[in-house]
């Protein structure tokens, strides 16, 4: 709880949000790319899960492959409960933090 | 086309650098990534971006053993030992019926084993139950034949004078006392002993003192010292019991003491009553030929067992020399207590505890090779794991975690098993076998049972993970392509199978051989009819004997009454009777003696008995003549021999009308008649003479035969009620058929048998079991190659063949094996062999074909399934 998230793994598990059933790494970076229009690399994308995935924030599961991928298979994720209770926080602890800044900081 | 393709050497550094489980889903993302950079931004860029991403994953940092995942537990690494025992006990319930079939085979082995143990640990390894019992030791005589004699009342006195060697002894002589509490008279079992005894056992009465020197003297005040059974069932565990007088063969007796509960009278397991031996030298019977007294003595602190019984040979060497017709020179036999009451069952419990040794590995060769098979089906999960990141130590630890959790499971099992196991052993132990009061489930058992279990448990999934890691895993990540390389996966199973059944032929063929020799036992001929026979031990006490007119008047009018009891044909007397437990037994020679010593006098089993004895018991006459009225006190003395006695002490001659000298008198031989056994069914022959009651002197007990018209049950109740209306306050003890009394004397052989039987059964089971799923599943992995073969030609009778020779291939190395081993276990039990060579062919032969059978049954049935298979469903499934 105390701990916080670091704004990529914000983007990350927001990712996974939108992305649905779908969120595999090649489309998680893909979605943070167009979104945020940031250079991702899939790197950063997995230590990230990774990262995620050892504080139990997400959970993975493998499954289909494609030629495309020379016959490797892709690695789903999906946030957990706990996942989300944590991207909440952040989110709201952010959304306060901001309140009444709008003219300064131009966000509209 | 080439520059649409992604760097190579780049991949090769992700395929060096990532770790193994990341790597798949990772580079394939990158490929994917890839192919959608090629057509937005060209090849050659493409390129350079895959570049980056590989430099920079190779930089990052990635999280190891980060994988918590709920989707598939199974891939998550095993981190800690508790993580591989969840995994363990997961990967075990996803196969329940196998599982449990472990567990239960090795539980079995546990329960059975420790059921064992328990038993013969308190039969044989339990201490004595006196202080600093290891220095007490039974004194006997030895005579020429190395055989124990008991020791006579002088020669006593004198080796208990040995005190550089013994510090205190003892003597103990028989005692059947009747006690008369004036509602009951009965016959209690009891030891008359000289005033030292509880003190050289080091054991203190409960209530009251035990006895003094002054109390062990000729003509001393009667005292006796109570078991603790005796006092609680007689008395009623009146604590004012000590001073108080009570009648013993019609005398009172002083009540001085009482024992604790924890007494054990291990030299006289019956006793349970003891008065003073009252004897000095001047007395008869206590000369030093009288040998009828056991010498107990506590050696000193310090002095070996050995060098003890030296000291007493050089003593008894001197005693030799001044008294040289009252020794034989064979010196003394010193015996440990300890050995005393363990020589009889040692060899029998030693027999069981081997037979359920093998049954205990038998269930672990058993449960291996099911584990076994299963590590061999897991294969492709095994290759997952690896592919995943599974280091095969990871897998080893794994299946030696299902090893502890079976093991855990069987330990508890089992045990449950030996409480149920000792309960079933108690209760049908024969009498025979010693200190059965301190079996008992305690730390010791619990540990045998624990590191039994462990011991099986370990070996039975070690011996899989040998087998997985030996193989090498690679082989099966190939999916779908059949491993034809489990050759020595195999040739381990097929070795634990051989095994199993070299065990089974051991076991089977050794109850099978204590199976025909118990039979052949029931059989024999003791020499005496058993028919419709009974007896009971009848005793006369009291001051009213004094005259020994009285007692062969009050004798006379029982046997009478006891002929007018209906379903009665014919009744007699003896003194004492075959398999009746007595050892009257007399000295005796030629009125002419020949070459040999007095000392080296035959000795032969006395019967006084009263005229109709033979005809009641069925002993046949074969020369001279039977006893008739005639014999009677005042007509010459006569005598009857045994052949064995006849054809031993006249040989070559008809002993009819020689003359014998027993007991200082002589006496002629007027008849031979039969051998019978006399302490147990397989004795050989002994020396036995037959005296007419009348002229060897009045006896207080007597052991009453009768032969009924009607079942002895029948008549029990009217033969006591005759003999009690015709001598008031008779005491009338051990009623017992003759059928009973055979039973008795064999019941540590059957008692054996249904234990190794018991073993057998399951063993044969086990075995049979083992080689069935073995044989079948390596039928089934080979489905395959059976259509192969059936697609290429082979008719259903080649493939048969083909499965059934290899099949009894390992049957016949078991056999072979099991065949040499069983002239190992034949010796352990050879002790309880009775007339039965100990490699007998017929049990043999026996044993051999029903576990042929059972291979060719278990090869044949499913290769007769995997011939019947379509080709194509083979091929495609198999």
């Amino acid at each position: 709880m105390a701990q916080g998230l670091g704004e990529f793994e914000q983007l990350v598990l927001l990712a996974l949000i939108r992305l649905g059933d779908d969120a595999y790494g090649v489309a998680i970076r893909n979605e943070i790319e167009r979104e945020t229009g940031r250079d991702v690399t899939l790197g950063a994308v997995y230590t990230t899960l990774l990262r995620l995935e050892e504080k139990r924030f997400v959970a993975s599961r493998l499954g289909e492959s494609t030629p495309q991928r020379g016959g490797r298979r892709k690695k789903y994720y999906r946030p957990l409960a706990a996942g989300k209770r944590e991207l909440a926080a952040s989110i709201k602890a952010l959304q306060r933090m901001t309140r009444g800044l709008t003219p300064g900081l131009e966000l509209r | 086309m080439t520059t649409s393709t992604p760097p190579r050497l780049a991949l090769r550094l992700l395929a060096w650098r990532l770790p193994e489980p990341d790597r798949e889903y990772f580079v394939g993302d990158l490929l994917e990534a890839f192919h959608d950079q090629v057509a937005m931004i060209g090849a050659s860029n493409a390129r350079r971006w895959f570049w980056r991403e590989t430099l920079h994953a190779m930089t990052a940092s990635w999280p190891r053993a980060a994988m918590h995942n709920d989707e598939h537990p199974d891939q998550k690494p095993m981190t800690s030992f508790v993580q591989a025992l969840r995994l363990a006990f997961r990967s075990l319930t996803r196969a329940p019926a196998l599982t449990a079939l472990v567990i239960a085979t090795l539980s079995l082995g546990i329960g059975a084993t420790t059921s064992v143990f328990s038993v013969a640990r308190a039969a044989l390894f339990a201490s004595p139950p006196y202080p600093a019992s290891d220095r007490l030791a039974l004194v006997y005589e030895q005579d020429k034949d190395g055989s124990e004699s008991n020791v006579g009342y002088e020669t006593y006195l004198d080796l208990s004078r040995e005190d550089r060697v013994i510090e205190s002894a003892a003597a103990m002589g028989g005692w059947s006392p009747t006690l008369n509490d004036g509602a009951e008279t009965s016959r209690l079992a009891g030891q008359r002993v000289t005033w030292q005894f509880f003190d050289v056992l080091g054991v203190k009465p409960m209530l009251g003192r035990g006895f003094t020197a002054e109390e062990d003297r000729q003509g001393a005040d009667r005292v006796v010292v109570l078991g603790h059974a005796v006092w609680q069932a007689r008395f009623g565990a009146d604590s004012g019991i000590v001073g108080r007088s009570i009648t013993i063969n019609g005398i009172p007796y002083r009540v001085i003491g009482v024992l604790p509960p924890t007494f054990e009278s291990l030299m006289a397991p019956q006793a349970g009553v003891w008065t003073t031996l009252r004897y000095n030298n001047t007395l008869s019977q206590a000369c030093r030929t009288c040998r009828h007294l056991r010498m107990v003595a506590r050696l000193d602190a310090g002095i070996a067992p050995a060098a003890a019984e030296q000291a007493l040979d050089a003593a008894h060497a001197r005693l030799k020399s001044t008294w040289p017709d009252a020794y034989v020179d064979a010196g003394t036999r010193l015996i440990s207590i300890h050995e005393f009451t363990v020589r009889n069952t040692r060899q029998a419990m030693l027999a069981l505890l081997t037979g359920v040794a093998l049954v205990a590995l038998i269930a672990c060769f058993n449960a291996a090779s099911l584990l076994l098979g299963r590590a061999l089906r897991r294969e492709s999960e095994f290759a997952v794991r690896v592919a995943l990141g599974a280091s095969t130590n990871r897998l080893s630890m794994l299946l030696l975690s299902e090893g502890l959790i079976i093991a855990l499971a069987s330990a508890v099992l089992g045990t449950l098993l030996t409480m149920v196991g000792v309960d079933v052993l108690l209760r049908l132990a024969p009498d025979g076998v010693p200190r059965l009061s301190q079996v008992r489930i305690d730390g010791g058992v619990l540990l045998f049972a624990g590191s039994l279990s462990l011991f099986t448990g370990l070996a039975a999934s070690v011996l899989p993970a040998l087998a997985l890691l030996r193989g090498g895993i690679s082989s099966g990540i190939r999916i779908g392509a059949r491993s034809f390389a489990g050759v020595a996966r195999h040739r381990l199973r097929g070795t634990l199978v051989a095994a199993e059944v070299a065990l089974a032929v051991m076991l089977v063929s050794g109850s099978s051989l204590l199976f025909s020799s118990v039979t052949k036992l029931l059989s024999v001929d003791g020499g005496f009819e058993t028919d419709h026979r009974l007896t009971m031990e009848l005793g006369l006490s009291g001051p009213r004997y004094a005259d020994s007119g009285v007692v062969f008047q009050d004798w006379r009018s029982t046997l009478d009454r006891v002929h007018a009891v209906p379903g009665v044909r014919a009744a007699a007397l003896a003194s004492q009777i075959p398999l009746g437990g007595n050892f009257d037994m007399n000295g005796l020679h030629p009125e002419v003696r020949g070459a040999g010593s007095p000392a080296e006098d035959p000795y032969a089993q006395r019967y006084a008995v009263t005229t109709r004895y033979f005809e009641v018991m069925g002993i046949p006459l074969r020369s001279g003549r039977l006893l008739t009225e005639s014999d009677h006190d005042r007509a010459p003395l006569v005598i009857l021999l045994n052949e064995a006695a006849a054809s031993s002490i006249f040989p070559g001659g008809s002993a009819i009308g020689q003359r014998l000298v027993m007991g200082g008198q002589t006496r002629t031989v007027v008849g031979v008649v039969g051998n019978t056994v006399h302490q147990s069914l397989s004795d050989a022959p002994d020396f036995q003479v037959y005296v007419p009651s009348l002229q060897w002197g009045e006896e207080g007990g007597m052991n009453l035969v009768v032969q009924a018209d009607v079942p002895p049950a029948n008549v029990f109740q009217a033969l006591r009620s005759a003999i009690q209306g015709a001598v008031p306050g008779i005491a009338i003890s051990r009623v017992a058929s003759f059928d009973r009394l055979k039973d008795d004397a064999t019941g540590e052989r059957r008692f054996a048998l249904a234990l190794f039987a018991g073993f057998s059964a399951v063993a044969l089971v086990l075995a049979a079991a083992g080689l069935f799923g073995v044989l079948s599943a390596t039928v089934v992995e080979r489905t395959r190659e059976i259509g192969v073969r059936t697609a290429l030609g082979a008719s259903r009778g080649t493939i048969l063949a083909m499965v059934v020779r290899q099949g009894m291939i390992l049957t016949t190395v078991g056999l072979v094996v099991g065949l040499f081993g069983t002239w190992g276990t034949t010796r352990v039990i050879a002790s309880l062999l009775y007339d039965v060579g100990a490699s007998d062919p017929t049990v043999l032969v026996v044993v051999v074909v029903s576990l042929v059978v059972v291979a060719l049954v278990s090869s044949a049935l499913p290769a007769w399934r995997a011939s019947r298979v379509d080709p194509v469903i083979a091929l495609r499934d198999g």
